[in-house]
């Protein structure tokens, strides 16, 4: 696929310069640190093609396919990379400003993931949220894959403004289980006092390549809450960086990651502390069955002036196989003096004697390991969305085959 | 009910139990006394099934059948209870789900339905109050955060739940105040019938003046040395184990 792109001539100067640019700074590559484990030549040496306007009209989409779209209120529909404004509708609120935008800008970010992004973007969502709004009611954002082989990039820049709660829902859905690749930036801006709850729920299948680059930047007594639940992937890559920009913000980062196969996905997280009295709270959890691998890397970076910041860390892992692989790095980098922070990593198989405990109960061994699978993740799982904690239980226990 | 002939097991290549030979009819309650090291939870671990340990010679037979040809979830779906020394904590699964999986497992390989959910309820409300165990019990995670008194009050919970033949106490009294040792001992008393049967391993004569034996027996370097009555216990009480030391 890197040939193909060394090919195309864009006629949007903006674009043209960001593919030179990514072709300049070339491929992540496994000899950089931060991709040290995971192989991402693999994902560009598919033959996608890049989704254009053209294919949406070919393409029918049965929406009975996706019961979670069907009971959805507000959704924002994006089949095979293209904006749906016939299965879409969203809050009608003068505050909820809402259009399909592929945010095209001037780019120099030295970063090959971005670069690509803003060159090849189709289709993207652009979002401004008025003081002062508030919504029960989730609002999800569904990216849906029809046709084999194709690759997206999505730019989505999202304003919410002061005192707004408001909830997202991100979700892939692969209904025939087809090979294709996402590429996915956002940018959140998260103004005073509003309340953002954001749940990805990452489950394209394992035929489908990730590469998602959230940033989120929060102000004074702003409260961010993501989780990241990854179920399926052939690789998932997150890279998620958040500017703690306003004192009393405080931030909570819930992951979950359930491979099977030979499932990869890679969760990296970045947390600055850049005022004093915020508070960061991160737990991600990994399932690892087969021969699947994870991996985990968390940086929390407090500044000097970032007095009386708490920032606590947790990736705890559950290896189901000898053949399944996690690396775990926790990172802090603290300059200020009057702080509370930590950071723990664990890695275990299931324990013998709460195997034991069970099966001296009459609960044979298969169902045993899944009840304590099932409960390992229930830890990550109460802190979702109760809708999409239903969608994901139901998943491990079929998976699990528990009833 | 029960028969031990002759067990010979090994565990990490020592030999443990050394020809333990055991009779149990329906309706009994055995006491097994003895120091420790003398092979007491290893002879529980082997009847429940805890894998590690090597059977090196005899037989257990259990309601006609043999019981070392069982698996672990086997031995208890057909009536076999032991109620653990050290119950371990499981976070993330509550008691109500993990009591709710043992019953319907015990009723599946019975031919019986899955239970209904309120007679569940109703089952557990009552066997809680046997025990007297808050109502937050039912959404805790299996023993966590539980005091020593509450977890061994817990097993005795899951015994009234289940309902075994033959249940086995493994030093269930250890670690126990007089008011725990007290709402355990009746919680056996109330659940013993002349269709069931208990085999009461301890250290300490105290449990068995609220759980009165119909048999006691003296263990001693893996093996029975000495069976008679609930007057032995007492009698061990005063003399200690010493004196067979010599046998």
């Amino acid at each position: 696929m890197l040939e193909t792109l060394k090919n195309i001539k864009f006629q949007n100067k903006e674009q043209q310069q960001s593919l030179e640019n990514a072709i300049n700074i070339g491929m992540p590559t496994m000899k950089q640190e931060e991709w040290k484990y995971t192989y991402y030549n693999k994902i560009l040496q598919n033959p996608f093609e890049i989704a254009t306007q053209q294919k949406l009209s070919e393409t029918k989409f049965d929406v009975e396919l996706v019961p979670l779209l069907q009971e959805e209120k507000y959704k924002l529909v994006f089949i095979d990379g293209i904006f749906s404004a016939e299965l879409s509708y969203f809050p009608q609120s003068h505050k909820f400003t809402f259009w399909n935008n592929n945010n095209i800008e001037q780019s120099n970010t030295g970063d090959f993931l971005l670069e690509l992004n803003n060159a090849l973007v189709g289709d993207g969502i652009f979002i401004e949220i008025q003081d002062g709004f508030s919504e029960e009611e989730n609002i999800g954002i569904y990216y849906i894959s029809t046709i084999e082989n194709q690759i997206f990039n999505l730019k989505n820049k999202i304003k919410i403004g002061k005192n707004v709660q408001v909830k997202f829902s991100e979700y892939y859905i692969n209904p025939n289980n087809i090979s294709g690749y996402y590429n996915i930036v956002s940018y959140i801006d998260i103004a005073k006092d509003a309340n953002v709850v954001w749940d990805k729920i990452q489950d394209g299948g394992e035929q489908y390549y990730l590469t998602d680059n959230t940033f989120v930047k929060q102000d004074r007594a702003s409260v961010y809450t993501i989780n990241t639940i990854t179920v399926s992937g052939n690789i998932v890559r997150n890279n998620l960086v958040i500017d703690v920009d306003g004192e009393y913000a405080e931030n909570h980062m819930n992951g979950l990651y359930l491979l099977h196969g030979k499932d990869h996905c890679d969760n990296r997280t970045l947390v600055r502390h850049n005022q004093p009295n915020t508070n960061s709270n991160e737990l991600y959890k990994g399932i690892l069955a087969d021969n699947s691998t994870g991996v985990f890397n968390g940086k929390i970076i407090v500044a000097q002036i970032a007095q009386k910041t708490n920032a606590f860390q947790s990736n705890r892992n559950l290896l189901l196989s000898n053949d399944a692989n996690i690396y775990t790095k926790p990172q802090l980098e603290i300059f200020a003096d009057d702080v509370k922070c930590s950071h723990g990593a664990t890695s275990s198989q299931i324990e013998d004697s709460e195997l034991f405990y069970l099966q001296a109960r009459g609960i044979g061994k298969e169902m045993a390991k899944s009840l304590l699978t099932l409960a390992f993740a229930g830890e990550v799982l109460e802190r979702i969305t109760e809708k999409n904690k239903n969608y994901i239980e139901e998943k491990i226990k079929s998976d699990l085959n528990i009833n | 009910m029960l028969t031990i002939n002759n067990l010979h097991v090994k565990i990490d290549n020592k030999e443990i139990l050394k020809g333990f030979s055991l009779q149990i009819n329906k309706g009994e309650i055995h006491a097994i006394m003895g120091p420790n090291g003398t092979g007491k939870s290893t002879l529980g671990n082997v009847l429940a099934g805890k894998e590690g340990y090597e059977i090196t010679d005899g037989e257990i037979i259990f309601e006609g059948e043999n019981l070392l040809e069982l698996e672990a979830h086997e031995r208890a779906q057909k009536g076999l209870f032991l109620a653990f020394q050290y119950p371990v904590e499981i976070p993330g699964v509550s008691n109500a789900n993990f009591l709710k999986a043992a019953v319907n497992e015990q009723r599946k390989a019975n031919g019986l339905d899955p239970i209904a959910p309120n007679e569940f309820l109703k089952m557990m409300r009552e066997k809680m109050e046997l025990v007297e165990m808050k109502k937050d019990f039912i959404s805790r995670s299996v023993n966590q955060g539980f005091s020593g008194g509450e977890k061994k009050r817990n097993e005795i919970f899951q015994m009234a739940m289940l309902n075994p033949k033959l249940a086995i106490l493994d030093e269930t009294d250890s670690g126990l105040d007089i008011d725990a040792l007290r709402i355990v001992a009746n919680g056996v008393n109330k659940l013993h019938t002349s269709e069931n049967a208990f085999i009461v391993i301890t250290h300490y004569q105290r449990l068995l003046d609220y759980i009165i034996p119909d048999f006691v027996h003296v263990m001693f370097d893996g093996k029975i040395v000495k069976t008679g009555d609930k007057n032995l216990a007492l009698e061990l009480e005063e003399k200690g184990y010493e004196q067979f030391e010599t046998i």
